[in-house]
Order: C-alpha cells, then sequence, then structure tokens
C-alpha cells in the first residue's frame, strides 16, 4: 500500500484529538485520525466523563427520594435493575459516538482504526485490521490521552481488582468495596457504589480528601461521604492485596497499625499515567519529561518540530476541556496563527455529591505564591434558592487582588457547582472585577445569586448576608479578618 | 532622602539603567556608586549623596530614567549628612553626548503594569488574542477600565502613539525608527531570549541604517608590500616601547591615511543635500574603530596631520583603553574627517566596511599575510597587506578612490625611515 499523504496526523481520538482533527478540517486542512479504539470519544466518552456522569445522575436520584420523605414525598424503596441502568448508560455512549462519527464524515475527516506507531519525525505506520499502513504527513498531534494507574503489586490480573475502566462497566454490586485513593474519581465512584449499595470504605494514603482542593472546599463533600461511606481512612496505605476465593484479601496500615480485611471487590483510584507506550516516540525528537509526561511549550510544540502533544499525555490537569483546548492552541499555531494556552484559565469540576468546582487562583497556590489576595466566602445557608432545594451545604468564594479588586479565583461547592463555575471562568477571562459580578444582576431564587451576592460582600454589605465586621477599605487587613461572620 | 538622577551633561537628561549595585539594606557611604546609567556612548556612575543604609531602590536594570527622578531612597545615619546633592565628581563625569539620547517618546514604552499578584493583564481574551497577533505587550498597556482592565480602545490608543513615533521624522539622534507594527516570534521555531538593545546598539543600528540608505557605496580593494615596513618596525619597536608606545601597522596607516587625504581633498568633504552643498574639511581628524564588549566604538584622533608618529601612537594606545573601558566623553567620538577599520588583530582579509555617514570615505583593513610575489624579476616571499576603501560614490569618482588608495599603498610601501627615527633620536 502506497503511504497515505496528509497534512496533519491526529493519533487518539478522545476530546483533544476529534476536536484537533475538526478544527484542522473546518479550517481547510487534509487530516487522518488514527484512533484503536471502534468508537471515537477516548477515555472521556467511553470510560470516563460521559458514563460515570450518567451513573452519577442515576444514582443520586437514590439519595434525593430519600431524603424526600422529610419533605412529604416519599417514593418507598428503590429497585436497582443494573441491566437496564446499563443499557441506559452505554445508550447514552453510543449516541454520542454516533454524533462525533456523523460530524466526522461531514467535515470529510479521514479515519484509520488502528494503533498508531512513529518510525520517524513524519512517518507514522498504523496496524489496522487489514494490514501496516504507512502515514507521510507535515505535522502529528499527539492526543493519546492517559490511563488509569495500576500499582504492580495490585496487578493480580483478578477482575475484582478494578480500575475507574472496570468500575464504570457495572458487573455487578459488590457487598463490600475498597476504594484505594480519595481524589476525584475514588469520591465519584465511591458514592456511585454507595447508593446502589456496597458498603464503602475509602482509604487515602495523604490526610485530605481532594488533595491539591481548597480545604473549605472539601468540606461540605467530606461530610457528605462519611454519611454515605461505611468509612474513611486517612493516612492508610494499602500493603498488598491477594485473591481469596471470590474475595480480595487487603494489607492496610493505618495510621502505623497493620490490619487485614477482606473485600468483593477493590476500586484502585490513585492516579493517572500517559498512555504513549509502543507509540514509537524514541524514533522522534519528543521528549519526554521527569514526570513522565510529554514535554510541551505553550504552543504544544514538543521538542520535534513536526509533532504537537495536546492533553492529558502532557500531564497538568487531566481534564478533557483542557485538551478540547490545547487541540485549538495546536492547529492554530500549525496554521500559522499566534495562539498559547498561557493564561489560558481551565475549570476543574468533581462531580460528586455536592460538586466541587474551582477556576483561577486557588487560595492555596495563593498562600503557597506569598500572593497578595483577598478572600470573601458566603455560605449558602443565606441562599433562598438552596433553602428551596434543601441543599444549603454549599459555599462560594472569590479570591479577588486587593490593588485592582480583580478577580483571580472562584471557588464553589454545592449542587451544580459544575454549571455556576462557567461564570467565573468568563470573569477571569474578561479580568472582571468584584465590583463587576456584584453589579451584573443575577436571577432570583437561583444559586447563581452567590455570585453576585459574594461579590458585594467583597465591599462589605450583600443583600441577604451580615455586613461585614471591617467594610472595605483597610486593605489586606480585612483579608484575614473574618470572612465568614455572615454565616 | 531620596537620590535623584542629576544632570549629567548638557542635553543629556535620560539614560538606561544598566547595572545596579546595591540591594535594599546595603550600607553605603557618599560617593559609593550606587548603580551605573548608560547614555548614548558613556556608562556613567551614580554615586550616593549620603551616608547610611539603602532603603529603596525604586528602578530596575533596563529602565529608563530622567533627571529629577528617584533612584534609590536611602535612610541616613544622622551623624554622618552629606552636603546637598553634589553632581557626580569630575573623575566620573562621564560622557557629555552633543546630541543628546532623545528622552522617550512614549513614555509607555518604559512603563510595566504588573500588578501586585504577578496576575496577566486584565484583558478579555478577545483583546489578547488581538495584541497577541500584533505582538503588543499587553504589560505595557495602560488599562482604563475599573482594576486597570484593558479594552480595545486601549489597544487603539497605544498603536496610535507608537505610530506617531514612528512617523516622527528622524532627529539627528532619534529613535531609529523602527516598524513597530513587524512581530519578531523566533520562539515558534525553538527556545529564544530577548532583550532590549542597548542604547549603544540602537545608535549603531541607526547610524548604519542611515548610511547604507542614503550613501552610494563603492568598495576598492588593493594590497600593501609592507615588509619593508615591517623591518623598520622591528628596528625600532624598543625605542618606541622605551618612550611609551607600540608601534602599530595602525599608526602608520593613519600616517599614510594623512597624506592621502591632503592630496585629495574630496575625501575630506560631507555632503549636504539639503543645501546641495559640498563641504570640505580644512582639518584632519581621524576615527579609529575600537572594538568593545558592548559593541563598536570610533574614538577620535584629533589633527592628525600635526603629529607624528610617536604622539600618534601614545594618543591611540591611550584612547583605545578609555574606549574598552568606556570612559569617552562624547567630544573624543565625534567630529572625525576619515575613519580607519584594523581588523588585522582578529584576522580575514578584505571586507567591505560602511562609510560613517556624514564621511565619505572609511579604509577597511585585513591581517598581513607572508605570500610570495615577484620583486626584481624574482618570486620571493613578501608580508601583503589587504586594504579596502569603501567611499561615497556621489562625491567620489571610482577613478579617485583607486588613486586614493594607492597613495595609500604608496605611503605604506615607502615608508621614510626618518620619520620614523626622529622622534625617538
Amino acid at each position: 500500500m502506497d503511504p497515505i499523504q496528509t497534512e496533519i496526523v491526529v493519533v487518539g481520538a478522545g476530546p483533544g484529538g476529534y476536536a484537533a482533527a475538526f478544527y484542522a478540517a473546518d479550517m481547510g486542512k487534509r487530516v487522518l485520525l488514527v484512533e484503536r479504539d471502534e468508537r471515537l470519544g477516548g477515555v472521556c466518552l467511553n470510560r470516563g466523563c460521559i458514563p460515570s456522569k450518567a451513573l452519577l445522575h442515576a444514582t443520586h436520584v437514590i439519595d434525593e427520594a430519600a431524603l424526600s420523605e422529610a419533605r412529604g414525598v416519599a417514593f418507598g424503596k428503590p429497585k436497582v435493575k443494573l441491566e437496564k441502568l446499563r443499557q441506559w448508560k452505554g445508550a447514552v455512549i453510543e449516541k454520542l459516538a454516533k454524533g462525533l462519527d456523523g460530524l466526522c464524515s461531514r467535515r470529510g475527516v479521514r479515519r484509520l482504526h488502528g494503533r498508531g506507531h512513529f518510525e520517524d519525525s513524519h512517518t507514522l505506520r498504523v496496524e489496522t485490521a487489514e494490514g501496516q499502513q504507512f502515514v507521510s504527513y507535515d505535522k502529528a498531534i499527539i492526543a493519546v490521552g492517559s490511563k488509569p494507574a495500576m500499582p504492580a503489586a495490585f496487578d493480580l490480573g483478578n477482575r475484582r481488582i478494578m480500575t475507574s475502566t472496570e468500575a464504570l462497566e457495572l458487573e455487578d454490586i459488590p457487598g463490600r468495596l475498597l476504594v484505594v485513593g480519595g481524589g476525584y474519581i475514588g469520591m465519584e465512584l465511591g458514592m456511585v457504589y454507595a447508593r446502589l449499595g456496597s458498603d464503602i470504605v475509602l482509604v487515602e494514603a495523604l490526610n485530605n480528601l481532594l488533595s491539591g482542593v481548597d480545604a473549605d472546599l472539601v468540606r461540605p463533600v467530606a461530610k457528605a461521604a462519611e454519611k454515605l461511606f461505611k468509612e474513611i481512612r486517612l493516612k492508610t496505605k494499602v500493603l498488598s492485596m491477594a485473591t481469596s476465593g471470590r474475595k480480595i484479601k487487603v494489607a492496610m496500615e493505618v495510621n502505623g497499625a497493620r490490619r487485614e480485611e477482606t473485600y468483593d471487590r477493590v476500586l484502585v483510584s490513585v492516579g493517572r499515567t500517559p498512555s504513549y507506550e509502543d507509540l514509537g516516540l524514541e524514533n522522534t525528537g519528543v521528549r519526554i519529561g521527569a514526570n513522565g509526561f510529554i514535554e510541551c511549550n505553550d504552543q504544544q510544540q514538543t521538542d520535534d518540530p513536526a509533532i504537537y502533544a495536546i492533553g492529558d499525555a502532557n500531564g497538568g490537569a487531566l481534564l478533557a476541556h483542557r485538551a478540547t483546548k490545547e487541540a485549538r492552541v495546536a492547529v492554530e499555531v500549525i496554521a500559522g496563527e499566534s495562539s498559547t494556552i498561557a493564561d489560558v484559565v481551565i475549570p476543574a469540576v468533581v462531580f460528586t455529591e455536592p460538586e466541587v468546582a474551582w477556576c483561577g487562583l486557588t487560595e492555596q497556590e495563593a498562600k503557597a505564591g506569598d500572593v497578595p489576595v483577598e478572600i470573601v466566602k458566603l455560605p449558602w445557608g443565606a441562599s433562598g434558592r438552596a433553602l428551596t432545594l434543601d441543599r444549603t451545604e454549599g459555599l462560594t468564594k472569590l479570591i479577588v487582588e486587593p490593588e485592582t479588586e480583580r478577580i483571580l479565583g472562584v471557588g464553589i461547592t454545592g449542587a451544580g457547582a459544575g454549571e455556576l463555575i462557567g461564570e467565573g471562568v468568563l470573569a477571569i477571562e474578561m479580568g472582571a472585577t468584584a465590583r463587576d459580578l456584584a453589579e451584573s444582576v443575577h436571577p432570583h431564587p437561583t444559586l447563581s445569586e452567590t455570585l453576585m451576592e459574594c461579590a458585594e460582600l467583597f465591599y462589605g454589605t450583600a443583600t441577604h448576608a451580615p455586613p461585614r465586621k471591617r467594610p472595605r477599605g483597610n486593605g489586606r487587613e480585612a483579608a484575614g479578618q473574618d470572612t465568614r461572620t455572615h454565616a | 532622602m531620596d537620590v535623584t538622577l542629576p544632570k549629567l551633561a548638557e542635553g543629556a537628561d535620560s539614560g538606561t539603567v544598566v547595572n545596579i549595585l546595591v540591594v535594599e539594606g546595603d550600607p553605603v557611604q557618599v560617593d559609593q556608586t550606587l548603580l551605573e546609567l548608560e547614555n548614548e556612548k558613556a556608562v556613567a556612575p551614580i554615586p550616593s549623596t549620603g551616608n547610611g543604609r539603602v532603603a529603596r531602590v525604586h528602578v530596575d536594570v533596563g529602565q529608563v530614567v530622567s533627571v529629577g527622578q528617584v533612584l534609590v531612597t536611602i535612610d541616613e545615619d544622622r551623624a554622618a549628612r552629606a552636603p546637598a546633592a553634589p553632581a557626580p565628581s569630575p573623575a566620573a563625569e562621564p560622557a557629555a553626548p552633543t546630541t543628546p539620547a532623545a528622552p522617550p517618546e512614549v513614555p509607555q514604552e518604559a512603563q510595566v503594569h504588573i500588578s501586585g499578584s504577578g496576575a496577566p493583564p486584565a484583558a478579555s481574551p478577545t483583546v489578547r488574542k488581538i495584541a497577541r497577533e500584533l505582538g503588543i505587550d499587553l504589560t505595557r498597556v495602560k488599562g482604563s477600565q475599573r482594576g486597570g482592565r484593558i479594552v480595545m480602545a486601549d489597544v487603539r490608543g497605544y498603536i496610535q502613539g507608537l505610530q506617531q513615533l514612528a512617523l516622527k521624522p528622524a532627529a539627528p539622534a532619534a529613535e531609529p525608527v523602527v516598524d513597530v507594527f513587524q512581530t519578531l516570534d523566533l520562539t515558534k521555531w525553538g527556545p529564544a531570549k530577548r532583550e532590549r538593545m542597548s542604547p549603544l546598539r540602537r545608535t549603531i543600528a541607526q547610524r548604519m541604517t542611515e548610511s547604507w540608505t542614503t550613501v552610494p557605496h563603492v568598495t576598492q580593494f588593493d594590497d600593501a608590500d609592507i615588509t619593508g615596513l615591517m623591518e623598520l618596525r622591528k628596528r625600532y619597536a624598543k625605542a618606541y616601547e622605551k618612550a611609551g608606545a607600540r608601534l602599530t601597522v595602525t599608526s602608520f596607516a593613519i600616517k599614510a591615511a594623512v597624506s592621502a587625504l591632503d592630496k585629495y581633498p574630496a575625501f575630506k568633504t560631507s555632503v549636504d543635500y539639503q543645501a546641495l552643498e559640498i563641504v570640505t574639511r580644512d582639518y584632519v581628524h581621524i576615527g579609529v574603530a575600537v572594538d568593545t564588549e558592548a559593541g563598536l566604538i570610533a574614538p577620535v584622533i584629533r589633527d592628525a596631520d600635526k603629529k607624528d608618529l610617536l604622539s600618534l601612537s601614545v594618543e591611540l594606545d591611550e584612547l583605545a583603553e578609555r574606549t574598552r573601558q568606556r570612559k569617552l566623553s562624547a567630544d573624543e567620538m565625534q567630529g572625525a574627517t576619515f575613519t580607519i577599520s584594523n581588523l588585522g588583530s582578529i584576522g580575514g582579509s578584505y571586507f567591505t566596511p560602511i562609510v560613517n555617514s556624514p564621511q565619505v570615505a572609511v579604509l577597511g583593513m585585513g591581517r598581513g599575510v607572508q605570500r610570495p610575489m615577484v620583486r626584481d624579476k624574482k618570486v620571493a616571499l613578501r608580508m601583503v597587506l589587504p586594504l579596502a576603501l569603501s567611499y561615497d560614490h556621489r562625491v567620489i569618482d571610482g577613478a579617485d578612490g583607486a588613486r586614493f588608495l594607492r597613495e595609500i599603498v604608496r605611503c605604506l610601501e615607502d615608508y621614510p625611515e626618518a620619520e620614523i627615527k626622529w622622534p625617538v633620536s
């Protein structure tokens, strides 16, 4: 077979890869999209964001129904039909995948199904079902993503020891499920299984859940998890696992003391690793950083002038929307436009209940970097909407630059925080001040009001909160000064 | 107390900070150098006017400062209050450029707006994209909106300011007219570093561009057989050394140029294109290009026609040394009739020097090499010096160019021993 000649080859068809291929095609480039999976969409669509969010929504109703009884509307005990739940989840994926197929073919993006392997900086070999196919290209975009990390000590080849991939298959509802790792995946999937009826023991090596997120934003989620899970063990290290009949025997060290327990299943959610093995990067100029991820600059260029890299394979925040944005940057740079990922605000959302969402500068980062900021917080106890939803555990906070009053960061915990954070992103991207946010009228009664009132509080007075003790004007002194007196 | 920028010299109202020698908390004494300022072609030390400790340094390296601006605040020792701010001591008196560096016309050019948190400039993605495309650094644009937010109108105003600056008729020493709209982005192809052009580099760039674009250049090449001259030099080197001078080929070349300029006065002219007149100098000042760390500077030997070989050699040595230390006054760098650029110490042969306008000619010297040549019908090994004369073809015709260079060659080849001998005898 003659080599396929193309301007751009994109390796990997996740939210980074397909976005890059589509955008490049829209710009009039000849594009080839290489994907080893049958379906487009990558981890996000097939084994990540989408299935997990489907399950989170479906099972959240179980909690809601239980709480509803206290409000005078009772549903009785829910019946879970696992097969049907799996089918519905599968149908969501199928529908989105079909949509991607349509978008792909309508743009004339050529697809090649198989594993890609770089022969040199300008040649990709693809192992397809019909044999080898060589691709000769001007520029390549690596968008191979990441996969769940599975430490060798836990890798017994036992399917009861799951990563997020298997957990999302929802094979059964284990009686006792051990979740290893209190990051967002462990928390989200732990909640899914807990609602379905599993007894969850979640262990985390560090001293806090959702490490890296501001402590005040984590607190309401930690509380919810404590209620939902059987047990949460911090500072706990899993030492070993062994197959024991149809169960898993787990040895762990809890606060220095050794314990052995048996579980029906284990979910290992201790991080993710880049999926570039067997990609032949050693035949190119692409450099791997000390952290094991591909090195690239703000223009998504690797050390090889012909090769760009986007998304999880580059490390940093492993988020689908970051990959999608980087896809646009890479394609624009290839097209000769000046584009950069620097200073782009990338929001993050944890889809627990309550949700946690943040963007821009965090309080932790400000402290660590000794950045002078003023922090304003508005607990949702004051929000009429939160009360009518029976969800007052939330919190909205703004991180503000004192001299300019610019909003540098936004953090939200609460129902629908993931939807609310978009406004925070827009505010930071537009260089908005707290005044801009305070003076933009927000509809009542909605949770979005908390952003406006939090900004009002920055100036000392918000309608639905007691005034701050010291009105603004004292500069940074007011920052540490209690911002929670209005609770 | 505040140490402000004193008036350095007539017409010198501003300069660029090139070096800061103290940090906050350092003890300092009167006259101790706090920082160094580069002003066109000289570097001037700025001394402390008091005793005490540095409370605050208000400027950064690379910043353009003007007379009266506060540079450093000093917490004074009460016991030792210095007399009211003296001008810099005469020893440290820097160059007084007769053509002053123009004060920055667009003040925001030097003004960088960075907020306390170090956050990027407040501007919407649209404005940021446009700025990127135009190659405009938004930290240099002052935002007019709440919180210093930059909107399109601010960018427009900034560009208009730059355009006005760019379109201003180039005053004698104004900033070079730069195409401010052209974006240079080398980071597309790999890592690259940016730094501001030093005032000296800007001056050189501007002068070279001016000369290259206005002067029609012709370069004439020739060789001088300096075998004899080298023998003479060897013979008298010791005597000159005793008298405190190094006898170099450059000194001989100055002498040769003096003789050629005397014979062909067209080379002592300048073109006044506006008046459509040709001005002939009645004096012979010779500029000698000196390679310094910061760039090329050509100090001038005055009245070279009235000096003997010894005084020329002494002066050349001393001038070159002071040039390398950047301790020349502006006067010492200007007013040459003709320039000599000797690259012999570095190597290479012919090159095409650029006329140092408003002069009309420049002599370039390469490295002397041994070459077989026919002398008295025999092949002999001779020391040959490659020469190149660039001249302004508006006032000098080709034939005169060739004659002038022949005269220089003749002078070097038949250098009278008496002229070398008598200053040291």
